[in-house]
């Protein structure tokens, strides 16, 4: 308990710190917002204005306080790029397409990771063994536009199974689950895999063993219900890895989501949207990352806070 | 480390070394994916260096005449759409590649060893803050890190390495800091201090010198990663810039042609993974041969 409540303060911390730098990135980026608000007009009365309302003529601690106080009620201003709407708005509305890819790439990688990485711990050097270890090590090493090129060229471009881009019907997701998949299935394999493989040499496991239990009812009483914690708690790490590669995917697919949002923001130095995806994005990771060392303190008791 | 190596450490202070190059061989010997792995990428390396000064074209080189070409003798992997030469070009990106991913680490065994060095050798109150300072740093999402940093930098080479680098170093530290802390405790380390060796000798001669193995394995398992996260803001446009052929840079370009010229893209697509693919092979194999803490890793 004393260890989740420090875990928490330190989370908090982090979070702290990384508004500080979402907050700099974007008042060092070059370009200046006034200019790029007013665009053509070249009115230094207007322009004064427009700085006292944005408040950039304050000094830059305020400026934060200024920026952390909105961020923390919601409120992320203005977009740059498209004036009169709302950051919150735009985040909103790009948030559907991603979260849901990465719900469902992150499903079925538990889906196929799980039952593949307990396979392959249970019979080690078994053709399972060597394709658990291919899939592991080839997801690590694939990058992500790497595969979604090998798929567009067979399965769309190819065959025309499914939609090579674009976004609307249950048939776009396919090729974009299929690349988010790669990294968090190779993650989530491996970890059970090992997992599996910590458990198996405990006293209690040859114990069920000993006094006769079919080897399944060892497996699903004994060995996966402490193997178990590990993936789940790895589950929210895949959900992030899902999330980053949606900058990606979305810009190769175009998919109206907040990775290609991020990414036609940084090229468009709309910087309060870049602000507010990083700091969503910042806010997501750091929480699973908490998440996962509450999980593995609960797992294994002589973790705890250096 | 282990507990049947310090009587031996004490007796020749240089043992641990020693055995690490008998362990090299061995796990040459016994590890069978090491060894191949070792030679495609220094081919590759190889390549990427000399390409570039034997071809006789410059990778922005266009003859409008040879668009899109198939592998000829002139061009041995064929054209692109202004008829450059491709792989003048695969070459110049494995250049940048090696650039990219050398300088990084460097800079990251340059920051990462020197505070982790400090931290575990000096202990106490700046051992705990740097190394909270590490925590929040790996808190921190490594792309996210390098989209923001591309932002501000602006997009190009030097907010990449800078971005990598600045992402990596945490990890680093921590390796180097766990080490030294168990190498202070060391037989062959306490008798030296009371042979009375000086404080630089100490830490030259007998921490650095039996760091440096598991800084060389922590380097190669960053590389991997390091060309990976380039490709990937290259592919994105916020990477290395046009007209310098990145293999991200090359990869995006060839897309709109994927039907009629695959070629094109899928030729960069495999070198690149199979560069990553060899260099964790490389890596893993080191680790496992160097590190005696990742043994038995899946």
């Amino acid at each position: 308990m004393r260890f989740a409540v420090r875990r928490l303060g330190f989370t908090l911390a982090v979070l702290v710190a990384s508004s500080v730098v979402v907050f700099v990135v974007g008042r060092l980026a070059p370009g200046d917002p006034v200019q790029l608000l007013l665009g053509d007009v070249r009115d230094p009365v207007t322009e004064a204005r427009v700085r006292r309302e944005l408040g950039l003529d304050r000094p830059l601690w305020a400026q934060y306080l200024r920026f952390a106080g909105r961020a923390l009620r919601g409120d992320l201003g203005e977009s740059y790029a498209n004036p009169g709407r709302s950051v919150n708005r735009m985040v909103a509305e790009a948030l559907p397409p991603t979260a849901r890819l990465a719900g469902a790439a992150v499903g079925l990688a538990l889906l196929l990771g799980v039952p593949l990485g307990i396979l392959s711990a249970v019979r080690r050097a078994a053709a399972t063994d060597v394709l658990a270890r291919l899939v592991a090590l080839g997801g690590m090493s694939l990058p992500s536009f790497v595969a979604a090129v090998l798929l567009i060229r067979w399965l769309a471009l190819g065959w025309h199974v499914v939609p090579s881009s674009g976004w609307g019907d249950l048939r776009h997701y396919v090729l974009p689950v299929l690349v988010l998949l790669v990294q968090p299935l190779a993650y989530i394999t491996r970890v059970t895999r090992a997992g599996v493989l910590r458990v198996l040499p405990e006293d209690y496991v040859r114990t069920a063993h000993g006094k006769g239990l079919p080897p399944w009812q060892v497996l699903s009483r004994h060995v996966l219900p402490n193997a178990a914690i590990s993936v789940i708690t790895i589950a929210g790490l895949a959900f992030s890895y899902a999330l980053t590669g949606a900058f990606v995917v979305e810009t190769i697919f175009r998919i109206p989501g907040l990775g290609q949002a991020a990414v036609g923001a940084l090229f468009l130095r709309d910087y309060p949207m870049v602000q507010a995806v990083g700091l969503l994005y910042a806010a997501i990771f750091i929480g699973m990352n908490f998440l996962v060392d509450l999980g593995y303190a609960l797992i294994d008791p002589r973790i705890r806070y250096r | 480390m282990t507990a049947e190596a310090a009587p031996l450490a004490a007796v020749a202070p240089m043992a641990p070394a020693a055995a690490r190059a008998g362990r090299l061989r061995r796990a040459l010997r016994r590890d069978r994916t090491l060894l191949p792995a070792a030679v495609i990428l220094g081919l590759i390396v190889v390549a990427s260096l000399l390409l570039p000064v034997v071809s006789p074209y410059r990778y922005d080189q266009q003859s409008l005449d040879h668009t899109f070409e198939g592998p000829t003798a002139r061009h041995w992997l064929g054209t692109d759409q202004y008829g450059r030469d491709l792989l003048t070009r695969l070459a110049h990106g494995g250049r940048i590649s090696l650039v990219v991913g050398v300088v990084t680490v460097l800079a990251e065994i340059l920051l990462g060893g020197l505070l982790g060095g400090i931290a575990g050798y000096a202990g106490g109150v700046l051992d705990e803050w740097l190394m909270r300072l590490t925590d929040m740093m790996l808190a921190f999402p490594a792309l996210l890190l390098a989209l923001l940093l591309a932002a501000m930098l602006g997009p190009g080479v030097t907010a990449v390495v800078v971005a990598l680098a600045l992402a990596g170093w945490p990890a680093m530290a921590r390796t180097v800091r766990g080490e030294i802390l168990a190498l202070k405790q060391r037989e062959f380390v306490v008798a030296a201090r009371a042979g009375g060796a000086s404080a630089s000798r100490v830490l030259l001669r007998h921490l650095v010198l039996n760091t440096v193995h598991l800084i060389v394995v922590r380097a190669t398992l960053d590389i991997g990663p390091i060309i990976l996260t380039e490709a990937t803001l290259s592919f994105l446009g916020l990477g290395v810039q046009r007209p310098t052929p990145s293999w991200g840079v090359l990869i995006a370009d060839s897309f709109q042609y994927l039907q009629s010229a695959p070629a094109l893209a899928i030729i960069p697509c495999l070198t690149l993974s199979i560069t990553i693919l060899a260099l964790n092979f490389v890596g893993e194999g080191l680790a496992e041969a160097l590190d005696p803490s990742v043994r038995g890793a899946p």
